[in-house]
This record gives C-alpha cells, structure tokens and sequence, in this order.
C-alpha cells in the first residue's frame, strides 16, 4: 500500500487537475490544485459556487477519477488504492445522503455493517451517536420526517460512525438556522479535539475565518492563498484605521508622522481631516494611537476601522469579492464602523 | 463473505423500504389479477383457432401475464435510483468501501421477490380457474422469470443512474414497454400474427423467455425453446448487471 511522504499529512495533493466538458467546450473544474492539510486540524476551503471546491472533494473522495495529479489522503493513494482511503475516510456531501425511508436508527446501522463492524458494534455504536448528536427523540421514525437541522445531525453522524481519520464535508451549514449553524461548529471542534481531521469546504467568509485552523482560498480552479486565517488577513490586507481628530489642518501633518512611527503601524497618510494609519495589528495600533492622542489632550472627533477580511484577501487576488461571486447569502460581520 | 454480507444489507433495506409502502405490495397483485378477470375472457371469446385453442386460453394466458409481472417488478427500480442520487444516498454509498454490485443486487433481489411472491398467489387463484399446474415446470419458469425481473431490474437501475432525470427515464421506459411486450407474445401469442411480425419478436430477447414460460407452464421442461430462453435471459441479466455496475461505479448527479 503506497503511503504518503509524511505521515503526518492527512490530505496531500500535487497537480490535481479535472475538467469536465460543458457544451462541447472543456471547462477546467480542478485546475492543478496542491493542498497539504495536517493531521488534526480543522481545514477550510472557501471559494464561491463553481469555484472547484465540490470537485476536488469528490477526487479526494474517490466519486471522481482526477484527470492528471496526485491525492493521498489518510496515507492511502485514492488513485491506487480507493478501497483503502474509503476505510479511512467519512464524507457528508452537499446533499446529505441520508436515506429518507429508513430510520435514523437503521440508516446508523447499516453505515457501521458496511464499514465492517458486527451488529453488536454497530449497535454500541449507534447508542453512542444518538446520544451525542441527541437524536433519541426521532431516531426510531423515518427520516424523511426530519427536520433539517435533524437531517443534518444524522448525515453527521453517518458520516463519522466508522471513526474515520479524516471527515470530509461540503458545505455543511448551507441552509442551516444560526442554532443548528453554531451546534454543528461545536460538534466539529470536539471531532478534532478527538484527534479527527475535519476538511470543509464553504462559501461563508465567517465559517471559514471562526471555525478553520487553516484554510486555502480557491477560484476557478485554483488555490488563490492558503494559511490560518489571522494571518492571511495579515498577508493580503494591512488593516486600516482612519482617525479624525479635533485640529487645525495645519497640524495634522506633525501628528500623523508621530503617528507613524507608532507600533503596529505600516504607514499613514492624512486624507482631509482624517489621518489614516494602515496597520498590522489593530486592537494594539489604535490602542497606542488613542493613549499618544490622550497625552496630548487631543480629542478625537471620530474613529473608523476596517479590519481585513477574507473577502479583502479574495478582491487582492481575483479583484472580484467573494460576494459578488458567491449567493447572496454571505454574510462577513469583520467590517464595522466604530464611532468614537 | 463481505461482498455477500453487503448484499444481504442492502436487500433488506430495500425490502424494508418496500414494506413502509404497501401500496406497491397491493398494486403488484391486483394488476394481475384485474388482467385475469378483466382480460382472460375477451381472450376466451376470441379463442379456437390453431394459435389459440379454445379450453387452453389460461396456460397460454398465465405464462404472458407472469413475464408482465416479471419485467413490471423490474422496471420501477430506475425511478428510486434517480431520487436516491438527488438525496446523496447513492454518492455516501459509494464513498463507504462496499461493492458496488452488493449495491445494485440489493434492489435486483427486492425486486425478484417482489414478482416472485404475487406471481405464485396469481398461479394459485388461475388454478382454482382451471389453468392446468405442472409443478416441476413451474418452479423453473419461476427461476427463469426471475432472471427477467433481474435483467429488467438491473437495467432500470443503470438507465435510472445515466439518464437522471425522472421524465427522461419515464420516456424511454414508457417508449419501450410496448414494443417490447407486444413483441414477446405476453397478450396474444404472436403465432397468430404476420410473418414479419414474428420475425421483429425474433429480435427481441424478452420473446424466448416468454416462449419457454409457456412450455415450463405445459410441463414440457427438456425442450430446445426452454434452453434458448434460459440461455438468453442469462445473457441478458448477466449483461444488465455488468452495466448496472458499472453506472454504479460512475453515478453522478
């Protein structure tokens, strides 16, 4: 069985690529993507609709033959040995997949026996996952009577009944309530406290940025940035604060260069009446900013941020946002205007 | 055996599936039996030539009407394939390490007691009617029938698979059935009809199976006709199964 270079690494890609062909004309859907996710962290990729995301988890997935490239995932080659990854791997696709006609009890069941357990263990089991994902009230009627905050806890479910190394999951919050939303997020943070590497894909910019411990940013095809959130948004977009102090405009020029030189700042330039300072870190930067203007006794008229996104990270590399090449549905809380 | 153990799984949640909804179970009985009440006596009436001798209507009648549950039982599987894809059923299946003939073989074996099981209470009710049981030859004709059910099945389920949509396969199941009914001797035995009528039934591979049904059903077991239709729908089965499995291995919404 061909294993992958480092153990450690619970995906590794090199050079994938797919391309389907869309009215006679060759569309690259996976256009040589090189991934690298280490074991036991939650790994996000975030990109709009059509942006590739479905695709290469369905090669990671062994649904879809790559067309060129390599994917190892969990140790095992998917081009090689698809039998060996599916062991090691669960999935919970952007359908779901639950079975509608079956109880959530049975549909538990048969997951575990298709995997190898003997009914007993796929029984203990079961118990098990009714129990954390708190199914036990529905979990003897068919599914099909679900809601789908239900539904969705069991495809979960399904999904890691074997105890897979790596879970894989594409967009699993999409139409979820913010209860069922957070609920998820915390039932994804214990999987990896328990050692499982999660992998999923979005295309909200918060559930990317709050849930992943890395992420890779992809469009068209391709992996546009990858690293932990905080310091992609350090890497791609220097945040901004524009500060507007009570003064003659004569006097801005002296404060801005003391301004400067401040910590945590890049650079700053006087817009109007306002100074704007670009820096690195923005809760220390305005901090020291407000404590230089307080020890001169300079009042501050207002105060104005704008913390970098990942939609400013995605405008940089594609010079479209996220949202526009998204549903309407993104919603990014980074941006806020903060009187002073 | 793992590969036995998968398609043991799957049969009975197929079986189960069919259970939750009797209406199926109740349907899969009363049309053939609407067919004996309703159809066995214009056939009577029109009966006495060579074709149709007149006072063996129903042992040339039940085999056809068998082969119409056999290749009914069949069909259906397409249209729970494409809503089972819809549903993501299909992909998180193929992402656990099953086979994907355990797969497929869930639904053929479903679908094989779902004819067998009405076909023997319509052959106990023909009989109390006067159709003239040969036990032994029923029980292979039975097996043989089941091997059209399977091949019809298996069919459905990759035609559900490539095809994707519920009108698409609608269209192709509707626009088949007939020709390929008519054409296998199920209603009228196509002895009573033009030469070129019988040459287009040569052509088609339910026509055997039907053929041998009716010497199966006469008690006529060591014949050419029971050889080629088993012969035939073995073929046949043993190709749909291949390209069920194959569809299988591919499904994509």
């Amino acid at each position: 069985m061909p294993v992958t270079d480092s153990p450690a690494d619970a995906v590794r890609t090199a050079g994938l690529r797919k391309a389907f062909r869309v009215r006679n004309k060759p569309v690259e859907a996976v256009n040589g993507i090189d991934l690298t996710v280490a074991t036991g962290q939650i790994f996000g990729f975030l990109g709009p609709n059509g942006a590739g995301k479905t695709t290469t988890l369905r090669i990671l997935t062994t649904l879809l033959p790559a067309d060129a490239g390599e994917a190892f995932v969990a140790g095992a080659d998917v081009r090689r040995s698809p039998q060996e990854v599916r062991r090691r791997i669960g999935y919970v696709g952007q359908l779901g997949g639950a079975d509608a006609s079956a109880t959530g009890r049975e549909n538990l069941l048969l997951q575990g026996r298709l995997y190898g357990m003997t009914a007993a263990q796929a029984a203990r089991r079961t118990g098990e996952l009714i129990e954390a994902f708190d199914l036990g009230a529905f979990a003897g009627r068919v599914a099909r009577s679900y809601s789908g905050g239900q539904r969705r806890r069991l495809e979960v479910a399904l999904g890691i009944m074997h105890r897979p190394r790596v879970l894989f999951l594409d967009e699993p919050t999409t139409g979820l309530d913010p209860q069922n939303r957070a609920n998820l997020w915390d039932q994804l943070r214990l999987l990896r406290e328990g050692g499982t590497t999660v992998f999923l894909t979005t295309h909200y910019l918060d559930e990317a940025d709050q849930l992943s411990d890395r992420l890779a940013i992809i469009d068209q095809g391709r992996v546009i940035a990858e690293g932990t959130p905080a310091e992609l948004k350090q890497r791609y977009s220097g945040d901004t604060i524009a500060i507007t102090p009570s003064l003659p405009p004569q006097s801005l020029p002296s404060l801005e260069r003391d301004l400067a030189s401040g910590p945590f700042v890049r650079a700053a330039r006087t817009s109007g009446d306002s100074i704007r300072l670009s820096v690195s870190d923005t809760t220390q930067a305005m901090a020291a900013a407000f404590g230089l203007l307080a020890g001169r006794g300079i009042e501050v008229r207002s105060a104005s941020l704008a913390q970098p996104s990942l939609d400013d990270v995605f405008l940089r590399e594609t010079g479209r946002s996220l949202r526009d090449a998204g549903p309407p549905a993104l919603e990014d809380p980074a941006e806020s205007g903060v009187p002073a | 055996m793992t590969f036995a153990l998968h398609a043991g799984l799957f049969f009975r949640r197929k079986l189960l599936e069919t259970l939750r909804q009797p209406v199926w179970i109740v349907t899969g009985l009363s049309t053939p039996l609407l067919y004996l009440a309703l159809f066995e006596p214009l056939l009577r009436s029109v009966a006495g030539g060579a074709g149709l001798p007149a006072g063996q209507v129903l042992d040339i009648f039940v085999p056809g009407i068998l082969a119409l549950m056999a290749f009914g039982a069949g069909m259906g599987a397409g249209w729970v394939v494409i809503w089972e894809m819809d549903t993501g059923v299909i992909e998180r299946l193929r992402v656990t390490p099953a086979s994907r003939l355990a797969l497929l073989l869930g639904t053929v074996l479903r679908d094989v007691v779902m004819f067998a099981v009405p076909a023997v209470v319509v052959i106990g009710i023909a009989a109390g009617f006067g159709f003239h049981t040969h036990w032994g030859g029923l029980a292979l004709m039975l097996l043989l029938l089941a091997g059209l059910t399977a091949a019809c099945s298996a069919s459905s389920s990759a035609l559900g698979i490539n095809l994707k949509q519920i009108g698409s396969l609608a269209a192709v199941v509707t626009g088949v059935q007939l020709p390929l009914t008519l054409l296998s001797g199920i209603l009228l035995p196509l002895s009573l009809g033009p030469s070129w009528l019988q040459v287009l039934g040569h052509l088609n591979p339910m026509y055997y199976a039907v053929q041998a049904a009716r010497d199966l059903a006469a008690g006529a077991i060591a014949t050419a006709t029971v050889g080629i239709g088993f012969g035939v729908t073995a073929a046949a089965a043993a190709l749909a199964l291949w390209w069920g499995t194959r569809s299988y291995h591919k499904a994509m919404v």
